[in-house]
């Protein structure tokens, strides 16, 4: 049933309850109220089988008149009637309160959860792109999601539960205790048993339940790879290998399953059994007690109610407890993630930069580490004047990205500074830097929206005709219009109708129409094939005409006609300078060149 | 074949609750006696459950109108006994349950990914990978866990309605029918609560999916959301997610908690109702006192049981939706399929050419126009053919009809003499090593890898195969070929895992080696070199290279140029440069900028 790989136990479950409570500002009337009415129903529920004892008694009393004077016994409403229908009175005001309590919180759990999220959703903006470049995107997503889940689930059901749950054994207990000592007793010393039981149970279903986990994992893994390398499977003739495989994960865990389903089930049960053998015990101390006239038909009955009303909140006391500390644990993570560093905010005042903007680019003494005991960069200085072809080549890792990132401002820099037309970079606000940036990324990311409402992304007022512009200036027009339904099909992230060749189109569409001073190509045209690439590259030098450019690319061949080309390796500039002037130093561009085309 | 594919759409439809049904029993059925014992277990189970109030109550009957010690001894035993087998039969019918609900949980995993090996490449992709990885994992365990809940919770439902009838009529016909109606009832608030409340639940499907698509985008799209700037209009559109939702999920929690509500004023008029009705018949002498207490935690227990079972009914639709999409996947008829006695393939003599199509055109099922139209040319021993194009030509698609991934539309491809489809897909692919575009590596070590081409290769065999295929970094690694592998072959950079992608297709002897678009991720001294030592190495077999640079083909011994699917030139390099105006186009895209060096 759980899904735990996470901690299950808060560090601080006391002060993220407390921050939780601060969090539900606003809507902690309703926890209030159903809290009040909590207390009230289980007292009105508490006095019920009193009230019952008493009804049953006075029935009998009369049954036993009746017979005594060899006559039937008829319940009417001076008969008996009354009494029934205030017992009935009663049960409603306990329905009542349960009601108020159940309807009240029927939203609250998810009235907090939507303020909690539309907090994330708001972090996610704030967020510096080194929190998502070192986390898992999955991590984040089930913050949002499971986390929050877990939470509401203890609030809509747990929460209550546990003060009615406490209530109740509390004041069952001291109503049966009222009595009779002894049956109190004998029901005590199993109920000791049994939660003794659940903690054992509870702690066993816990490990199993990670194996669970953990080879579910390897299935998983098992499988996605062999869907993802299905061509070698079959080309291969490994079919049965690899079925034999699957089934053999498969098999564990069905049998790991079959044991965590087992015990995650199998508590109340036991539990149950564990009351029951306190039922009869009692059943027949109580018989003799009865027969003996120590106590009357309606206490006997009367216990027999409180037995049983106590015994549920046992196993759900333990149950509950052990959700609410799953719970809170949850929520830390939340707030952990509320808590994580935001990027710098813009500065008041930002500068502006004048109109037109002319693209001069200039890194001066640029020094940069993503981690502070790491350094990356350690000194990078280069001029890209207004309209030039900037070629950056290096091995992977060389900080190619590293410097694109730097340039859009996605990372800060830790030394030197980056000018814009002479401007620092830190000094504009982010969005209107970005605006002078067009760019297109390794991994085309398009959103679950149209073809057309991809390509307008970043000019979401663009009419039809532009969009259909760009798309023809980005040689994806004509397949766009093979699709069902033109500019208007839905593609969605994982979209399997368009190619990667095709994506990359698009997204190199969509840079195209923001009609930027300044354009990015990171590895863009690298699985498009040469010939398309030559066309896209056609594209590109009309649009990047007047427009300061930077392109990382593989092959070398494109980059040829460069103003500059900057070589990078560990971080840092090792070479600068044009293709020829390059070639004429004779050293690690030369040597590269003379590889690729040897 | 062309018919097949119109009738898609129409058989997606026709998949309804029959067939979903249908897959159950068929997953079921092996495992009847199985789940015959589990009924048998929740029988004993139910019965003493209901075997301790009616004896508890004979108990008070017992005592209230005698003083025999012995007979309520008596009783105290039998209610022991009956919480024993009761109990018991609980916790062996879930132990059952969990290892019948894991069985067919595996068997479905297993069964979907058995079928999964089965599909042709279209078939596949029809599907798409995302959601056969679902079909395969989260569907069966919604399915497994589906069947255990529907074992404890809705399975006793009936069996607890009549059992308890039947004991009720037992103390009185009076209270019986009053059962009776209590059950109908219930049963029909039931019904009609599950009716409101089963579409609700399943759109709060829908919206749980659509905040975890909606979180995902933003967070893998976050650099280009930032590039164009749209974090706002991103953060609205997740915070309207989220609104969806909550909204929803409080919808949900409403109905819920008025059923709950609803069922709790039930139980309190039913109980009033047996007290009235029961100290009236009590009065009248057809029961005794102490029966009062038995029938109200009849129907107590009755009523329990119906909510639990309501729960578990709205699981149901989930359960269904994903047997459907299971028994969808089974249901496909692969659209490559051995004929009943295929022909096994003998080396003819050698002046029949290894491979030949011909005018081999092929569509797609869902496809207007041909991907390949009217092919026509042989692969012969010891030459090397080339396919050159641009993207969407067809390249791959013509290696993937060689393999048998897709079979022709029309005219036919010949493998040593012999139509393709006339002989099975093992036996050819047995002939043939291939190296996919996409090099796959499963996890695991180098090793297991490279004999996924040759099981019986010797550690010499692969490190020849390592060697032919340029892989020194193998001889690096300190494992050596028991290095592992991790999922993917994500521990290796692009050009590691193609070398060993290579090195697994030159492990196996073959009539054929295919090389699809295999020399991409390399450098170009790499690239000549790994040529080079392929054409000492496979001499005596027919190669097939599917590439994009003209670099990597310029040698072979002819080279197909394809456009549109179509052959438009066939021949040498220089030949081609002379009459193909299509290779003459790519040929100059690429070499512009390696000129000046040769």
């Amino acid at each position: 049933m759980s899904e735990e790989e996470e901690k299950d136990v808060p560090t601080n479950g006391r002060a993220t309850a407390l921050r939780l409570w601060r969090s539900a500002a606003g809507i902690r009337w309703r926890l209030v109220v159903a809290a009040v009415a909590a207390v009230l129903y289980v007292a009105t529920d508490l006095a019920t089988p009193v009230y019952a004892a008493s009804l049953i008694d006075h029935l009998w009393a009369g049954i036993q008149r009746a017979f005594a004077s060899g006559r039937t016994f008829r319940v009417t409403m001076e008969n008996g009637g009354v009494d029934i229908l205030v017992y009935l009175g009663i049960w409603m005001l306990a329905w009542a309160f349960y009601s108020v309590q159940s309807l009240v919180m029927a939203s609250f759990a998810e009235r907090l959860n939507l303020k909690l999220r539309e907090e994330i959703s708001r972090k996610v903006e704030r967020l510096p792109l080194r929190y998502f470049d070192s986390h898992k995107p999955g991590d984040t997503i089930s913050r949002a999601t499971n986390d929050l889940d877990k939470v509401s689930e203890v609030l809509q059901r747990g929460l209550l539960q546990i003060i009615i749950s406490a209530i109740t054994l509390v004041g069952a207990l001291v109503l049966m205790a009222r009595m009779s000592l002894l049956l109190t007793g004998v029901f005590l010393a199993f109920a000791v048993l049994s939660a003794v039981l659940t903690k054992v149970v509870a702690a066993r279903t816990l490990a199993v339940a990670a194996r669970r986990q953990d080879v579910l994992g390897r299935l998983t893994g098992r499988v996605e790879e062999a869907y993802s390398g299905r061509a070698v499977i079959k080309a291969f003739g490994r079919e049965e290998e690899s079925l034999a495989r699957v089934r053999e994960d498969a098999e564990e865990l069905a049998q790991v399953s079959a044991h965590a389903d087992f015990l995650t089930n199998a508590i109340s049960p036991a539990i149950r059994f564990l009351m029951r053998l306190a039922q009869v015990i009692c059943g027949v101390l109580a018989g003799g007690m009865l027969v003996a006239g120590r106590i009357t038909v309606g206490t006997f009955q009367a216990f027999f109610q409180y037995v049983l009303k106590a015994s549920e909140p046992l196993t759900q006391l333990s149950l509950t407890l052990n959700m609410l500390q799953g719970a809170l644990a949850a929520a830390e993570r939340v707030f952990v993630l509320l808590d994580e560093e935001e990027v710098v905010p813009d500065p008041k005042e930002p500068a502006t930069l004048a109109e037109p903007v002319r693209g001069r680019v200039a890194f001066e003494h640029v020094r940069f580490g993503y981690a502070p005991d790491k350094p990356l960069m350690r000194d990078v200085s280069f001029v890209a004047r207004p309209g030039q072809k900037v070629a950056i080549v290096g091995q992977t890792g060389a900080g190619k990205t590293t410097l694109i990132n730097l340039l859009m401002r996605f990372y800060e820099v830790d030394g030197g500074r980056i000018t814009l037309d002479g401007t620092d970079t830190r000094s504009l606000a982010r969005a209107d830097l970005r605006r002078q940036f067009g760019m297109v990324l390794q991994d085309s990311w398009l959103f679950e929206g149209t073809v057309a409402q991809n390509i307008a992304y970043g000019h979401p007022g663009a009419t039809r005709e532009e969009v259909e512009a760009a798309a023809r200036a980005a040689h994806v027009d004509y397949f766009v219009r093979t699709l069902p339904e033109g500019y208007d099909t839905m593609l969605a992230n994982d979209a399997e109708n368009v190619s990667q060749g095709q994506r990359q189109l698009l997204t190199i569409a969509r840079a195209m129409l923001t009609d930027p001073a300044i354009l990015i190509l990171d590895e863009a045209t690298s699985s498009v094939d040469t010939r398309t690439e030559q066309y896209i590259t056609r594209a590109m030098e009309a649009i990047m005409a007047d427009r300061t450019s930077f392109v990382i690319a593989h092959r070398l061949s494109t980059i040829v006609d460069a103003d500059l080309i900057l070589v990078m390796d560990h971080g840092d500039i090792v070479e600068k300078g044009s293709h020829r002037e390059l070639l004429e130093q004779d050293g690690v561009y030369a040597d590269l060149y003379r590889s690729q085309f040897a | 074949m062309s018919k097949d594919a119109s009738g898609e759409k129409g058989v997606e439809k026709d998949y309804s609750k029959s067939a979903s049904f249908r897959l159950l029993l068929r997953l079921v059925a092996p495992y009847r006696r199985l789940a015959l014992l589990t009924v048998l277990a929740l029988l004993c189970d139910i019965t003493g459950m209901l075997y301790i109030p009616t004896e508890l109550s004979a108990l008070i009957n017992t005592a209230v109108s005698s003083t025999d010690a012995g007979g309520m001894l008596a009783h105290g035993i039998s209610m022991l006994v009956a919480a024993v087998v009761g109990s018991g039969g609980c916790l062996v019918s879930y132990w059952l349950a969990s290892r019948l609900a894991a069985r067919v949980g595996r068997d479905m995993r297993v069964a979907v990914y058995e079928k999964s090996l089965e599909l042709g490449g279209y078939d596949f992709d029809q599907l798409g990978t995302g959601s056969m990885i679902t079909r395969t994992l989260s569907d069966a365990n919604v399915v497994q866990q589906t069947f255990l809940m529907t074992f404890i919770m809705l399975a006793p439902v009936p069996v607890i309605c009549v059992v308890a009838i039947v004991l009720a009529f037992g103390i009185d016909y009076v209270m019986g029918w009053l059962l009776l109606a209590i059950t109908l009832v219930m049963g029909a608030v039931m019904v009609v609560a599950v009716k409101v409340s089963a579409p609700i639940f399943l759109v709060l499907q829908g919206f749980i999916d659509n905040m975890n698509t909606r979180l995902r985008e933003t967070i893998t799209g976050i650099r280009v959301i930032r590039a164009f700037g749209r974090e706002d209009a991103e953060r609205r559109n997740l915070d309207a997610t989220f609104e969806d939702y909550a909204r929803n999920a409080i919808h949900v929690n409403l109905v819920f908690a008025t059923a709950d509500c609803m069922t709790f004023f039930l139980m309190n008029v039913v109980e009033v109702l047996v007290v009235w009705l029961g100290a009236d018949r009590v009065g009248v002498h057809a029961m005794q006192i102490g029966s009062i207490s038995a029938l109200v935690e009849y129907a107590m227990l009755i009523m329990f049981f119906m909510m639990m079972g309501q729960f578990a009914i709205l699981q149901l639709p989930r359960a269904m939706a994903c047997l459907t999409r299971a028994s969808e996947v089974l249901a496909v008829e692969p659209r490559v399929r051995d004929r009943e006695a295929p022909a096994a393939l003998v080396a003819a003599d050698p002046t029949v050419p290894v491979a030949r199509f011909d005018h081999v055109s092929f569509r797609f099922a869902d496809a207007d126009e041909d991907t390949l139209r009217d092919l026509s040319f042989s692969l012969s021993r010891g030459e090397v053919t080339a396919v050159i194009g641009s993207t969407g030509s067809g390249k791959s698609t013509i290696a993937k009809m060689l393999l048998r991934f897709h079979d022709v539309t029309d005219g036919r491809v010949e493998f040593l003499g012999r139509d393709v489809r006339g002989v099975g897909q093992h036996e050819l692919r047995d002939h043939i090593a291939y190296v996919p575009q996409k090099a796959w590596l499963f996890s695991g070590t180098i090793a297991q890898n490279l004999r996924d081409g040759n099981p019986d290769a010797t550690d010499e065999e692969l490190w020849h195969a390592v060697d032919v295929a340029q892989g020194a970094f193998v001889h690096e690694l300190p494992d050596g070929l028991d290095a592992r592998v991790s999922q993917g072959g994500s521990n290796f950079s692009g050009g590691q895992r193609q070398r060993l992608a290579i090195a697994r297709a030159l492990a196996r002897k073959a009539d054929l080696y295919v090389f699809d678009d295999s020399f991409s991720a390399l450098d170009y001294k790499t690239d000549a070199r790994l040529r080079h030592a392929i054409r000492a190495e496979l001499a005596d077999a027919a190669v097939l290279i599917i590439a994009q640079r003209v670099s990597t083909i310029r040698d072979a011994a002819q080279i197909v140029v394809l456009r549109d699917g179509e052959v438009v030139g066939l021949g040498t390099h220089d030949e081609l440069l002379a009459t193909c105006p299509t290779y003459l186009a790519i040929a100059e895209s690429q070499e512009r900028g390696g000129d000046d060096d040769e």
